[in-house]
Parts: structure tokens; sequence; C-alpha cells
């Protein structure tokens, strides 16, 4: 009887397991199987292009990689500095009352969902780049700053542990050789944590790139190429939002394969994580 | 001592962010300072446009149902080829466009006037015209459309003829007015239920959808022993639908095409929709031709100093 429990509790198991493999599998196959029809239905080039004007039959997609890859860009640059000074100072420097304060409070960002971050950038970002900028204040920089402080945490939750995983006798060593705290941290613990610390940075990309409903609200969302550190852009997620409410026909099919070239940065991104990884371990 | 560093940091931290929010506070109280100066002003020297900056023109999404309609209304619509600039914002709501214009004094934006919310931003007038329920139901106001529901007299049964029926009687036209729409008839007959029974298919616009739901929930309250079926398929499928048979009333949220008439389709207008363009509360601009909407919208005019 223990016997029959066992085995059948590892069938469940097994089922747990394949269901969010399907899940995965299934969006893959859905994707592909709608997405790349429709790309070569509407033509490289055309779909490639640079103008987007779904009632004249034009799909030029060009303007969003590129805009959600500015958007990412220019998170990164706000984001990363201040997630990694962040994580040194959470595990190296910082006083342990303090630490139970900065933690949670960390933590609590990621939990913020990302409409409220949105309203966030409409309400007090927006205004700033209004007032000093004398713009709209939607665009690339308002994005940039947005993000950059959204994956903050992502940065801050795999860095730090990372940080904290460098066994100390680096750091007494370091300290034996004569070596300031600050500078047996910056030179040899942070190199140490090289690894960790690059994956944090993949996966804040990760999430810079997939965020949508944030970017919506702050990013002006203009369907051209973005000219600018001030000038409004459109990513490829909020492309997809945006218009899958009324569009229909090849319009809907162009917003998949939209969604497919998506898939196919998030593919490229993950699987610098996992080569990330690999290294570490070896 | 890094006790009292780690303290100085967290109260710097505090204070700072104290003090952004005090900035936000007395921006919002100058904004309501420029903006009553500005209106005495206008007052004194009677000067309508003093206004420059370069416009921040806000639309709607592809595809949406009020960007169709004021594309068409306003000319920038040209044989079906949208000639809004590509410089426009684009916002995916009703409510993100007001909010992105209430908080950009260089913004211009349009929504339906069911939404608008006078406190947040201002309404033009169009052509002089001001927008409202007045000048909407006179025919005056430019930018209004109607809500039209259209059947074939000789496929319209009982329960679809007392269908419509509910609809233009009072209790129908309240529920519209209610719904932020503009009544089509102000002095209908109020409704008493019929005991009608059997089922109904209504089909068409999805601007005119939501609103129909609730007049079938209320009519279905009064018989309870019918069925509506509503689809929201888009007015041209309701139109064609209500034509060929496939359902019995057909919804539009513009007026029916000549030859659409001559296929033996009877239109009531129902309800009108007005849709009010909209400026910053701070913005001296209120009264812009169509013509010059027009020329904002299509990239013409970039820059407020043109406008007037």
């Amino acid at each position: 009887m223990a016997r029959f429990k066992e085995t059948a509790m590892q069938y469940v198991f097994l089922a747990a397991a394949c269901v969010s493999i399907a899940a995965v599998a299934l969006i893959c196959v859905y994707l592909l199987g709608n997405g790349v029809p429709t790309i070569f239905e509407i033509g490289l080039p055309n779909f490639f292009g640079l103008t987007w004007k779904p009632s004249q039959d034009f799909y030029g997609i060009f303007p969003f990689i590129i805009g959600s890859i500015y958007v990412t860009a220019g998170a990164i640059l706000v984001g990363v500095p201040i997630g990694l000074l962040c994580a040194i100072f959470l595990a190296r420097f910082c006083p342990a009352p303090l630490y139970r304060v900065l933690n949670p409070a960390v933590r609590l960002m990621a939990g913020i969902p990302s409409i409220v971050y949105g309203f966030f950038g409409l309400m007090v970002i927006v205004p700033v780049v209004q007032q000093l900028f004398g713009t709209s204040g939607k665009g690339l920089l308002t994005a940039s700053v947005l993000l950059g402080i959204m994956i903050l945490p992502t940065i801050i939750g795999t860095a730090e542990p990372a940080l904290r995983a460098v066994p100390q006798s680096y750091y007494e060593g370091a300290l034996a050789l004569g070596a300031t705290h600050e500078r047996s941290t910056f030179t040899v613990i942070l190199p140490a944590a090289a690894s960790g610390v690059m994956s944090g940075v993949i996966l804040g990309v990760g999430r810079a790139i997939g965020e949508t409903m944030a970017v919506i609200m702050i990013a002006g969302n203009q369907p051209r190429m973005p000219g600018g550190l001030l000038d409004g852009l459109r990513t490829m997620t909020s492309n997809i939002v945006l218009e899958m409410g009324y569009s229909t026909g090849l319009h809907r099919q162009a917003l998949i394969a939209t969604g497919v070239v998506l898939f196919v940065f998030i593919l490229i991104i993950n699987t610098c994580f996992s080569l990330m990884k690999r290294r570490k371990d070896a | 001592m890094k006790k009292l560093i780690a303290l100085m940091l967290a109260l710097m931290l505090v204070l700072g962010l104290a003090a952004c929010a005090g900035d936000a506070a007395n921006q919002d109280n100058t904004t309501n300072d420029t903006a009553d100066t500005t209106g005495d002003q206008q007052n004194t020297d009677n000067t309508a446009s003093t206004m420059s900056g370069a416009i921040t023109v806000i639309s709607r999404e592809e595809g949406s149902g009020t960007r169709g309609a004021f594309t068409e209304l306003m000319g920038v619509l040209v044989d079906d080829v949208d000639n809004t600039t590509v410089d426009a914002e684009i916002a995916n709501s009703t409510s993100l466009v007001q909010s992105t214009v209430a908080g950009n004094k260089n913004a211009i934006g349009y929504i339906s006037l069911g939404s608008y919310d006078a406190s947040a931003v201002k309404a033009v007038k169009v052509d002089g015209v001001e927008a409202s329920v007045e000048d909407i139901k006179a025919g005056s106001y430019a930018v209004s459309r109607p809500f039209v529901i259209c059947y074939k007299e000789e496929n319209l049964s009982d329960l679809g003829a007392d269908f419509v029926k509910f609809i233009m009687s009072a209790e129908g036209q309240a529920i519209l007015t209610e719904e932020g729409y503009i009544a089509a008839d102000d002095a209908a007959e109020s409704y008493t239920g019929s005991g009608m029974s059997g089922s109904l298919s209504v089909n068409g616009s999805t601007s005119v959808g939501p609103v129909m739901e609730v007049l079938a929930e209320s009519y279905k309250a009064l018989n309870p022993d019918v069925t509506i079926d509503v689809q929201q398929t888009g007015s041209g499928t309701g139109i064609t639908s209500a034509i060929d048979g496939s359902c019995e009333i057909g919804m539009s949220s513009r007026e029916l095409k000549d030859e659409e008439v001559a296929e033996g389709l009877t239109p009531v207008t129902i309800a009108l929709d007005g849709i009010a363009v909209i400026v910053n509360l701070e913005n001296p601009v209120s009264d812009l031709s169509a013509e010059t909407i027009q020329k904002i919208y299509t990239g013409e005019i970039t820059d407020w100093s043109q406008v007037g």
C-alpha cells in the first residue's frame, strides 16, 4: 500500500512538471505557428520596415524593435549602477538594523504592480521631465528612468546573494594582505561574484524588455523611429497591448508576429542567462 | 560612528522625499495660480490666444472606434487613409488621454463626451459651438456621431418591435442618458412589460454594444421569458447581418449610408455620442475651428502660436 502511494505521488509530481512544460510548449507552438506564416505573408521587407500603418497594410515593426532596445539600454544605464552599488552596500557595508529595514523595502519594490509604477511615472517623472526640458515629458528618458527603478529589485535580489556567497576566506585573505575593507570588497569580492552579478543584470534586461503597462503610460507610443533622448517611442510589448483590442485579420496576425520577435529576444536573453550560470557552475 | 553616518543617510533620504512631495504640492499651487491669472488676463484685455509652445498631439490607437469617428468627422481621414501625424502620442484609453492632457499644458486630445471631466481638462468649442448636450442635439456641434440601430421591417418579429419600443421609451432613453450618451428623444412615452417571450439577436458596433447589453438586461428584467443575444462585431458587420437576415437588429456607431438604406433597412437613431476636443486647463485657447483641429492632427500646425 505504501509503495502504491509512493508511485502514485511520483506520477502526480510528474504531471505537475508536465503542466508547466506543456504551457511553455503550447505558447511556442501557438506563437510560431501563427506568427511565422504571418511574417512571410506580410513579407520580410514590409514586416521589418519603418512604417506601421495597419489600415494601409504597412506592418513595419523595426521602429518598435529599436524602441525596445533603446528603452532596455536606458534602463540598464540607470538601473545597473544603482542596483549594483545597493547590492554591495547590503551585502558588505550595511549595519544590521538598517538591513532589517532596507531588505524588506527592496523586496516590496519587486511586489509593486507595474501599472502602479506607470502611474507613478505619469504623475511624478513626466511632469519633472516636462519642466526640465519643455517637452511633453513622455519618451525615452522618462521610460528609461522608470524602468531603471523597476529592475532594481531584480538586480539587487540576484546580486546580493551572489556577493554573500563569496567565501569569507577571500575577504580575510585580502585584509591580511593589507587591503582596506572597501578595496577588498571592490577588487576581490565583486570579481569573485561576477557571474552572479551578471545573471542579475541579464534578468533585469529580461524584465525591462518585457515590461508593458508602465511603458505604455509614459513612452508616448508614437509608431516611428525614436529620434532622441526626449523623443517618444513605442516598444514591441506596448504595440501589442495598444492595438490588440480592436484589431482584426492581418492586423491582429501582425501583432502576434510582433510577439514572436519579442519571444526570440527573450529566448536570446535566457540563453545568455543559462550560459552565465553554466560558467559559474563549472 | 558608522551608526551615526547611517542615521544621517536615512534622515537625508526622508528629508529628500519630503522635499519632493513639498515641491509637487507647490507646483500644484502655482499651476492653479497661473490658471487664475490667465483667466484674469482674458477678462481684461481680451487677447484670445497668447499661447505658444510645441503642440503635444494625443491620439488613440489605430483601430479604436473613437479614433475612427474623430478622424472621419474632422477630415483627417481622406479616402480611407488615416493622415494622423506619426508624431502624435498614442494613448490606449479615454482615461489615459484625459490624464495626459491634464498633466501637459501643450497637449490636445479627444475623448467621448460621456467621459469628459471638466475639473481635469477643458473641452474647446469647435467652430464656436460648445460641446454640450443641447448643441449636439441641435446638430450644430460638428464632432458627434449617432448611435443607430437598423432592421428590415419584414424581418422584425413582435419581440424585436417591442425591444425597439423599449429602447425608444422613457425608460430606455433614461438608461442611455445614464450611460453618458445623449438621448434621442426627451419626451418618450413610458414602457410597460409586454410579457413577450422568445429570443432576439442583435449584432454590430463595439461602441454601441456595451450600452446595448445594459438595455438588454433591463428589458429582460421586465420580460423574464426573453433572451437577447448581443454580439459586438463592428458597425459594418452589424449592418450587413441586418440586411442578409442573419440577425434581427443591427447596431451602428455611424449614420447609415444611402445604399444601405436602399437595401430596405429602417434606421433608428437611439442616441448621440459627442466627441469632446480637450486641452489643458491652463491653455487659454477655448475655440478652435474644425480646420485648425484637422491641421493639428495631420501635423500641419505644430505650435500653439500658429493657432488662432
